[in-house]
Parts: structure tokens; sequence; C-alpha cells
């Protein structure tokens, strides 16, 4: 009988869950107005330098071991915040794309077909990333490359850029330096 | 009120599927068994089903052995069927995103893996509560296809939360009103494998046969009401974020 109420209490969660899931999926569509207001900027050339390399290897060389870990855990903690910031972002501009794509222009629809694809695979790239920082945590001589994550930000940065400037041609959005 | 052969029994052991076999006919008309084939074949499927399960029940020759037999077949077959229905909408759902298409199957495959493991591991903890191993077996063997059912579901819907994935709307009513209905049999398919409310058995296949009822208005409700076009308006990027991003892009490719 003890694996009846297990299945039992499981099977509520499950309902729970799944209603939970559905509820949220319902009011998601109501409240794509002010999604984009809910970006939150991240600042790439620090992001950069947290993730960079020859950073990590100036510091080992410079710091006592034990300092290295430490100085070396915090970075990791701060790469994690901006990690999860740009997944996050990533899962609006999902949002911002998928309202954009039932838009009767075809260029407006394109472009938000792109700017899905490239957030979804920055959403992806977030969690391994995210996945793999918590593994450094608990080593953290072992060696961390969070690279692909700024490049694939990048390009869902100028994704958007291209969909806003789209959508609403009298922002000024300076996009010729990236050309 | 609630006994086994009373009206209300025979009433939502036979309107579910009579509404089902209407929801067919529509799902038909509309064309929507080209996008969903798999969940077609599952309505008709179950409605003949459980008419012929009925017949075999109110039939007097019919042995109870001949009846439980007929229903270890063709909970089987709606078994298979239910885990073709949840590939569909996986496949609908991910079908426009190659870029997590892999990854999502990677991840439902190890999820279905894990899933047939507990479900296996569940029926081996299971005292048969019959000595009529067919009986028990088919108990069994609902509790086995459930686990698996519902863990998939909580998977899928999971899944797309993550990814903030929009459904269609006919995919999303699909896969909530599978997904209420495996849970809730989940629960009572389980307390009957293991021999709970032995002398109540009635109260589950009330609850059962409820849940159904439910879930097929839901499909009603999803496949067969317009899909509003409040989603359809499209969301301006702010341009105060974009002039930071640009700020941010323009500073990065200054160094």
């Amino acid at each position: 009988m003890n694996i009846a109420i297990i299945l039992v209490i499981a099977a509520v969660v499950a309902l729970g869950i799944i209603l939970r899931l559905a509820v949220t999926q319902r009011l998601q569509g109501k409240s794509s107005a002010s999604l984009a207001g809910t970006i939150r900027p991240i600042d790439l050339a620090a992001f950069r330098n947290l993730i960079s390399p020859s950073e990590d290897d100036y510091l080992r060389r410079r710091l006592p071991p034990a300092q290295f870990r430490a100085v070396r855990r915090e970075r990791l903690r701060a790469m994690a915040a901006y990690v999860h910031v740009a997944g996050r972002n990533a899962a609006v501009l999902v949002r911002v794309g998928e309202a954009a794509m039932a838009n009767g222009d075809p260029r407006i629809a394109e472009a938000a077909h792109q700017l899905v694809n490239d957030a979804l695979l920055l959403r992806r790239n977030t969690t391994v990333a995210l996945a793999r920082i918590y593994l450094a945590l608990a080593w953290p001589n072992s060696g961390f490359a969070a690279v692909r994550v700024v490049d694939r930000y990048q390009d869902v940065s100028s994704t958007a850029m291209l969909l806003g400037r789209l959508q609403n041609p009298a922002v000024p959005v300076r996009l010729s330096s990236l050309s | 009120m609630l006994q086994a052969h009373s009206f209300l029994w025979h009433y939502l052991w036979l309107a579910p599927h009579l509404l089902q076999v209407v929801l067919a006919a529509m799902v038909w008309r509309r064309g929507l068994h080209k996008l969903f084939p798999i969940f077609f074949a599952y309505l008709v499927f179950e409605a003949i089903e459980e008419f012929t399960l009925y017949g075999l029940d109110v039939i007097p020759s019919v042995s109870p052995e001949m009846f439980w037999r007929a229903f270890c077949v063709g909970l089987i077959i709606e078994g298979f069927i239910k885990l073709g229905v949840i590939g569909e909408l996986f496949f609908h759902l991910l079908q426009p995103w190659p870029v997590i298409a892999k990854v999502g199957s990677r991840l439902i495959t190890g999820t279905g893996t894990a899933l047939v493991l507990l479900a296996t591991l569940a029926a081996a903890l299971v005292v048969p509560d019959n000595t009529h191993w067919f009986i028990s077996g088919s108990h069994i063997l609902q509790q086995t296809f459930y686990i698996v059912e519902c863990g998939l579901l909580v998977f899928l819907l999971s899944f797309a939360a993550y990814f903030k994935l929009a459904w269609d709307n006919c995919a999303f009513g699909i896969a909530l009103g599978i997904g209420i209905l495996s849970c809730e049999h989940l629960a009572s398919w389980a307390v009957m494998a293991n021999g709970g409310l032995l002398d109540r058995r009635q109260l589950l296949d009330f609850l059962n046969m409820a849940t159904y009822h439910l879930c097929v208005l839901i499909w009603f409700y999803y496949l067969l009401i317009p899909q509003k076009s409040a989603t359809t308006f499209a969301v301006l990027l702010p341009e105060n974020n974009l002039d930071i991003w640009n700020r941010e892009l323009e500073r990065l490719l200054q160094q």
C-alpha cells in the first residue's frame, strides 16, 4: 500500500504542476504587451572580462592557491548572475518574437522568426552554461568558458534590434556599426 | 446514488464516448485529423473500445474472464496510442524550432527511459490485489502506463514553459486533457493495483469516468472553439533598452 500512497501523492503533485503551467500559459498570452519592459540590459564588456581565460590565468599566477579559489568562486557567482539575466532576457525575447510573428508584414514575421530561433539557442546555451558554472563552483581550478553565451547574446541583440527597427522605424536604432 | 449499474454509471460510461464520436466526426470535418492523426485514431479507438467493453459488461453470457481479457488487450493498444499522441504533441511543439528539437528529443527519450524503469520498479513492488492474474495484471499495467504518460506530459509542459514556447490552441487542449486524465487515472489505478478501497471500488470507477467526461469536454472546447486573435498583436521593443544594448555593443566593438 505504501507504493500506492507514493503514487497518489506523485499524481496530485503532477496534476498541480500541469494545472499551474496551463494557467501560466493562458496568462502568458494576455500579458505580452508589457513584456519588452522586463528586459534587463547586460554590460557585455564586464561579462567578457569575467569569462576571460587570460584573466583567470593572470589571477592564478598572482594569487596563492587558496586565495585564487576564493576569488575564482566570487567571479563564478558573478558570471552565474550574468548568465541568469541573459537566459531570462532570452525567454522574454522568445515571447516578444512569437507575438511579432503573427504580423502581416513578411519582413517583420521573418525577423521575428529569426529572433525566436536565436533566443531559443541562447536560452539553451545559458542553461548549459549555468550547469557548468555550478559544477565549476565545486572545482574552482577547472577551466570554464562561457564565450558562446556572450557571442550568442550579441547575435540575439542584433536580431532584436532589427525587429525593433522594422516594427518602429521612428526609433533611431543604430545598426550601421554592426554591419 | 453512486452504485455500479445505476443510471449515472451507465451515463458516465457511455456519454463521454458518444461525445467522443461526435468530436471525432467534427475533427474530421474540420480537417484537424491531418494535423493530429494519432489523436484522431485515439478518439476513434477509445470509443470503439469502450462500446465493446460496455457490451461485454452488460451481456449476461459473457464471462468475467472474457471481459478482463478484452480489457487487457484494449488497454495495451490504448496505452501505446496515447504515447503516440504525446509524441505527436512534442513534434507539433518543436517542429518550428529545430535549434532545440535535438536537445528536446534527447531529453524526452531520457525522461521516457527513466519513467519506464520507475514504472517497472513500481510494478515489481505491487502485491497483487486479485487471485485472477488477468485482473491484477491489468491493474498493474494501467498503473505502469499512467506513470509513463503522466511523467512525459509533465516533462512536455515544463519544457514548453521553460523555453516559453507558444502552444497551438488545439495541441494545448489535447495536452491539458490527457494530462488531467493521466494524473487522475494514475492515482486511482495505483490505489486499485495495490488493493486499496477494496469494498468501494465503484467510487474509483465513478471518479475515472467523470474525469474522462471532463477531459472530453476540454477537448471539445479547445479543438472546436476558434482561437482568439488576442496574441497576434506585436510587442514593440522599448527604445531605451535598444539604446543601452547599442551602447554596450558599440563599446565592445570599439575595444
